[in-house]
């Protein structure tokens, strides 16, 4: 007999070493580090977290908490902030709530001392140390540390009698064994590992006596499925304490009340929202360039900008310099080493693939001061302050208000200094996007956060966990979900659906034999018999958001980091890539891990990651297009705009310059076929949609092919033949009329839906992630999210994971409600139509786009013809 | 559907290579089937793996169409034919021994496979003649695994080759034969298979995809 495991040993998401069975490890081997550097980085490890033993002067613990509150403040010379007080009368008075202030504000004492306060004086002393009292949820494994610490700190200073616990997916087993013996007073911890503690059979006396949550950063998860994956453990938590008190720390949003709803809609608590100290003094300059150049590059990382930044780095005493994507991160770290070899090992860089280690000592290098500088990604958007930090720099476009607020606010925390951001444009069109990142900064035009609806794949989860952690009956846990705000209106034939699907494959009866994960036993209540299947879902609930990953180590050992299979699996041994900053060679791949060793050549190449992508936020191409139509109207006040003006002045002069009430569409012949250039502004991804959508509609009528390319600003349709644009586009081609069900049928025409349902295959449970020791039959479970996308159209089209998928494309993909506003936009707006001879500036970068979709009504054999055809004519040529 | 086929002359002896992908010898009255992989859904779902049925019964269609096209004497499965031991289940050896009884006089003769091994042997119900590779044939050395034969041009499966055609403004991954001078590998005939991309590896080898309901060549 078993039960789910005891030495809960799977708490290895994303990219930890995983290890399914305790009892089969080896003992691991006893490194003693080689280097400088490797004993650096096994002290920045240690340095991490370590659970502190209670020694308590008694006479210091009887004095009452506020007394002994109130020294501390003394003693460290601070006073408390008036919202500080708000929050500690707020949870002093059994009430839930969200706070929202600037990063570095005092949001993790505000809860803190409250939690000690309204908990640490009214448990009975006798019981050394405090059950699990609070639970302190955090998105990122690389503030939980930090996190803990803190708590530890004012706990040990103030006398509590309460052990502080860390949880996460690279916590070590003999620690999380410890833990399942007896639960620390307090735990930080992730969403992923929180659910893997829903799925404990004892999960309901482990965490009963939980009396408060807080949710650190839920800005970050709000808008994802993590954030779902926390609100459904929210509502089990309430559901088994409904004096269950949650407190939220926000940065500040565009629609607090949202984020505030959606965490606390499970909570039958009272709430209050409580505003914390605001923003200080906020810089935003630009380094603009000697030149301008004619073209701007798209998808080009604009290195040239190298030295002038390593000009001002040098100059300030220790800077950020955060990029859009790991790739760029990458470029950028070499380049600024060969800018300045002699900065080897003052500079470094971080992102979210590098392995725990390395971003440790890079943390701890930014905090001691010992770095000059970091180059990274948004894995350092967030987290405990850097004061040595003064200067941050924002490689190419900021892309949001509110982001690029969160990056100011990392620099600038010494006394009496002000944030301050400084972009760097990596093509001259983001000079017009710096003055208008400027301008809504000023007039804080922040971003507010979508989040995902009910989504099923989520609950599809969420039901196994349950099932796992002690069962469920189906009423009671439909009920409870519904109290989220993610499923407030789920209908309970969804829910009946997601039920079905776990319990016998589908709906349809007939169409999913011999098949069952969960069972309904006799007392009513489903349970997860079989072993595999619990250890298969713990090692999937991890995997929430990350890509499958492949981990990349050092043939001699040594964990390096992990990168996505799908660029992992375009190598052949032999080949040279570049990954943290150093160009290596793959050697060999085995069982989830990719083995490498130093590459004798210096470059190799780029990894790519996918879902880096971000689109434009609207406040921020509204303001772009404001300022575009102050240009037109000869206005160019701010520098970046006087740089950017021969660009746009040849753009108005070949063509037409977009602006609000204006729609520009550009016609061009090229060798390559025929380009529809069209600008709506309305970010990225809504161009994709708007590219599909338009392609489908004229291909509905002529069998047709396009090549659709997008970015911020606008999208390009190519096709090998000529279309009457003009004719077409005035009989409605831009109308919003039957949006949804032609964006749908274009779907159908476009691989989009079928590459959404990577994620949502993934989260479901039916494709699941390999790990090393796993047995050699489960090689015979191997089958691509594709495939299986493939085989529910075909055999089970009711499949509502599959209309998940399409609805996730329409709404957080595409952004249907961009596209409408687009359209709708596009159809009131005058038509300026010009036939360039050349690409313009706008253009431009559209055209040498690499990335590109495509829509296609032509039947397989048809295009595969003509590409044969087309390939033979330029073999010849 | 139509489908189309293509013969084309591998090794001085003509191959009809069809858009259901399979092959078939004019000459000998055969049909080449490589990676059918039947039952792989069943797998699925005994492992706890939601696949909804009918891939199965998907791909056992193909194989009547084949049948009803070129009306072979023989059948020879270049391996994995079952995709697993749970592919025993009882709704798929139904649907497997409904169809041999359709075509109760054909000969059938497999290759063994790694699939195979690992499935244990096929059921008696099928009256299958089990071979070990290369099984020599006519001017054939019929393989699972892709491999040299001396004396004879080796076709094989295992693989699952698919082609990547690109141009600038359009791309399509398609199933492949592909053939090198002395060996040859045929796609995948499952329904519930994917696929292996050879663009590289295949390099100086002829190349036919399967685009839709046609066979064209990309390389000759």
């Amino acid at each position: 007999m078993s039960t789910p495991a005891d030495d809960d040993d799977m708490d290895n998401h994303q990219d930890t070493q995983p290890n399914s069975d305790a009892k089969r490890r080896a003992p691991r081997a006893r490194r003693i580090p080689r280097t400088r550097a490797a004993q650096a980085k096994a002290d920045a490890v240690a340095e991490l977290f370590r659970p502190a033993p209670i020694v308590i002067d008694q006479d210091v613990a009887n004095t009452p908490f506020d007394a002994r509150l109130a020294a501390w403040f003394e003693r460290h010379g601070w006073q408390p902030f008036p919202f500080q007080r708000e929050v500690w009368t707020g949870i002093l008075g059994a009430a839930s709530g969200l706070l929202h202030a600037t990063t570095g504000a005092g949001k993790t004492w505000a809860v803190w001392l409250g939690a000690l306060a309204a908990y640490s004086d009214k448990l009975p002393s006798r019981s050394l140390p405090a059950p699990l009292t609070v639970l302190w949820i955090t998105p990122m494994r690389a503030l939980a540390a930090d996190t803990a610490r803190a708590l530890q700190t004012a706990v040990t200073e103030l006398a509590v009698p309460w052990s502080i616990g860390l949880r996460t997916g690279d916590t070590p087993s003999a620690e999380r064994a410890r833990q399942n013996k007896r639960m620390p007073s307090a735990l930080v911890t992730t969403p992923e590992s929180l659910t893997l503690m829903l799925t404990r059979a004892n999960a309901e006396d482990e965490m009963k006596h939980v009396r408060l949550v807080v949710v650190d950063e839920w800005h970050e998860l709000l808008g994802n499925k993590r954030g779902t994956q926390t609100q459904l453990a929210l509502a089990r938590l309430a559901h088994w304490r409904p004096d269950l008190q949650v407190w939220g720390l926000s940065a500040t949003l565009g629609n607090l009340d949202l984020a505030r709803d959606a965490l606390l809609a499970p909570v039958k608590t009272p709430r209050v929202v409580v505003r914390g100290a605001q923003p200080k003094t906020l810089i935003v300059d630009t380094l603009i360039p000697d030149t301008i150049e004619r073209f701007p590059w798209g998808g080009h990382l604009g290195t040239r900008q190298v030295k002038p930044v390593a000009a001002e780095i040098e100059h300030a005493r220790s800077s950020l310099v955060f990029t859009n994507t790991r790739s760029q991160a990458e470029v950028w770290y070499q380049a600024l080493l060969e800018a300045r070899p002699d900065w080897a090992g003052l500079i470094a860089l971080h992102h979210g693939s590098l392995d725990q280690e390395v971003r440790a000592w890079v943390e701890l290098g930014l905090k001691s001061g010992q770095l000059k500088a970091v180059v990274c990604t948004s894995s350092l958007d967030l987290g405990v302050d850097f004061l040595p930090v003064d200067r941050v720099f924002q490689i190419g476009s900021p892309k949001g208000v509110a982001r690029l607020m969160q990056r100011a606010g990392r620099s600038g925390h010494a006394p009496g200094r002000a944030s301050r951001v400084t972009i760097v444009p990596t093509h001259a069109l983001e000079l017009v996007e710096a003055a208008a990142a400027r301008w809504a900064v000023e007039e804080r035009r922040i971003e507010g956060r979508e989040m995902p609806n009910k989504p099923l794949d989520v609950l599809v989860q969420h039901l196994v966990t349950i099932a796992i952690g002690g069962g469920f009956k189906a009423r009671q846990l439909f009920d409870e979900v519904r109290t989220t705000y993610a499923y407030r209106d789920l209908t309970q034939q969804e829910f009946d659906w997601a039920l079905a699907f776990v319990e016998r494959g589908g709906s349809s009866l007939a169409a999913y034999p011999d098949y069952h994960r969960v069972i309904l036993d006799a007392e009513g209540v489903y349970r997860v018999p079989r072993e595999d299947l619990v250890r298969r879902h713990r090692n999937n609930v991890g995997t929430i958001v990350a890509n499958a990953t492949i981990n990349i180590a050092y043939m001699t050992g040594g964990r390096i980091g992990a990168m996505e299979e799908s660029f992992v699996s375009r190598l052949k041994p032999g080949d040279v890539f570049t990954f943290g900053g150093r160009a290596l060679e793959l050697v060999r791949v085995r069982e989830m891990t990719a083995y490498v060793k130093r590459a004798t050549s210096s470059r190799g190449a780029m990894p790519q990651w996918a879902g880096s992508k971000m689109p434009l936020s609207s406040e921020l191409a509204d303001a772009t297009l404001m300022m575009l139509a102050r240009a037109m109207n000869g206005v160019y006040d701010e520098p970046e705009m006087q740089a950017v003006r021969p660009l746009l002045e040849l753009q108005a002069k070949w063509s037409a310059l977009p602006e609000p009430g204006v729609l520009l569409v550009e016609l061009i012949r090229s060798r390559e076929g025929h380009h529809l250039f069209c600008y709506p502004f309305a970010g990225r991804m809504a161009h994709v949609g708007l590219g599909s959508l338009i392609g489908w509609r004229v291909a509905r009528d002529q069998p047709s092919t396009f090549s659709i390319s997008m970015n911020d600003y606008g999208f390009e349709l190519l096709s090998a033949r000529p279309f009457d644009w003009e004719t077409l586009i005035q009989d409605g081609l831009f109308s919003p009329d039957n949006l949804e069900h032609d964006i749908l049928a274009s779907l159908n025409s476009s691989e989009l839906a079928a590459r959404r349902f990577r994620e949502i295959a993934r989260v479901s449970g039916l494709i699941f992630q390999g790990h090393p020791g796993q047995q050699k039959s489960a090689r015979q479970l191997q089958a691509s999210s594709g495939l299986f996308y493939e085989v529910f159209r075909r055999h089970d089209s009711g499949n509502l994971l599959l209309a998940q998928a399409e609805e996730e494309v329409m709404l957080q993909e595409l952004e249907l409600d961009r596209i409408r506003a687009a359209l709708k936009s596009m159809s009131g707006s005058r038509l300026a139509l010009t036939r360039p001879k050349k690409p313009t500036p706008f253009a431009f970068p559209l055209i040498i786009a690499r990335l590109r979709e495509k829509v296609s009504t032509e039947k397989l054999s048809d295009r595969v013809a003509r590409m044969l055809a087309d390939l033979e004519k330029a073999a010849r040529a | 559907m139509m489908l189309e086929a293509l013969t084309v002359d591998i090794g001085g002896h003509a191959l009809v290579l069809s858009a259901a992908r399979a092959a078939f010898d004019p000459v000998r009255q055969t049909l080449f089937i490589a990676d059918a992989h039947i039952g792989k859904d069943a797998v699925f779902r005994a492992r706890g793996i939601p696949v909804p049925e009918g891939s199965t019964g998907e791909t056992l269609a193909r194989l009547d169409m084949l049948i009803s096209i070129h009306r072979p004497a023989t059948i020879v499965f270049l391996g994995d034919l079952l995709h697993a031991r749970e592919s025993h289940a009882l709704t798929t050896l139904g649907a497997l021994a409904e169809w041999r009884e359709r075509h109760a006089g054909l000969r059938l003769i497999l290759v063994e496979g790694n699939h195979d091994r690992h499935a244990g042997g096929p059921p008696d119900a099928l009256a299958l003649e089990m071979v070990e590779a290369p099984y020599r044939f006519g001017p054939w050395a019929l393989c699972h695994y892709p491999q040299r034969v001396t004396g004879a041009y080796a076709l094989a499966g295992h693989e699952h080759p698919v082609y990547r055609v690109a141009t600038r403004l359009d791309s399509a991954r398609l199933p492949c034969f592909r053939f090198g001078a002395d060996a040859g590998v045929l796609p995948a005939f499952g329904g519930f298979t994917g696929g292996f991309e050879v663009n590289e590896s295949a390099r100086g080898e002829r190349i036919f995809v399967v685009a839709g309901d046609r066979v064209m060549a990309v390389r000759t």
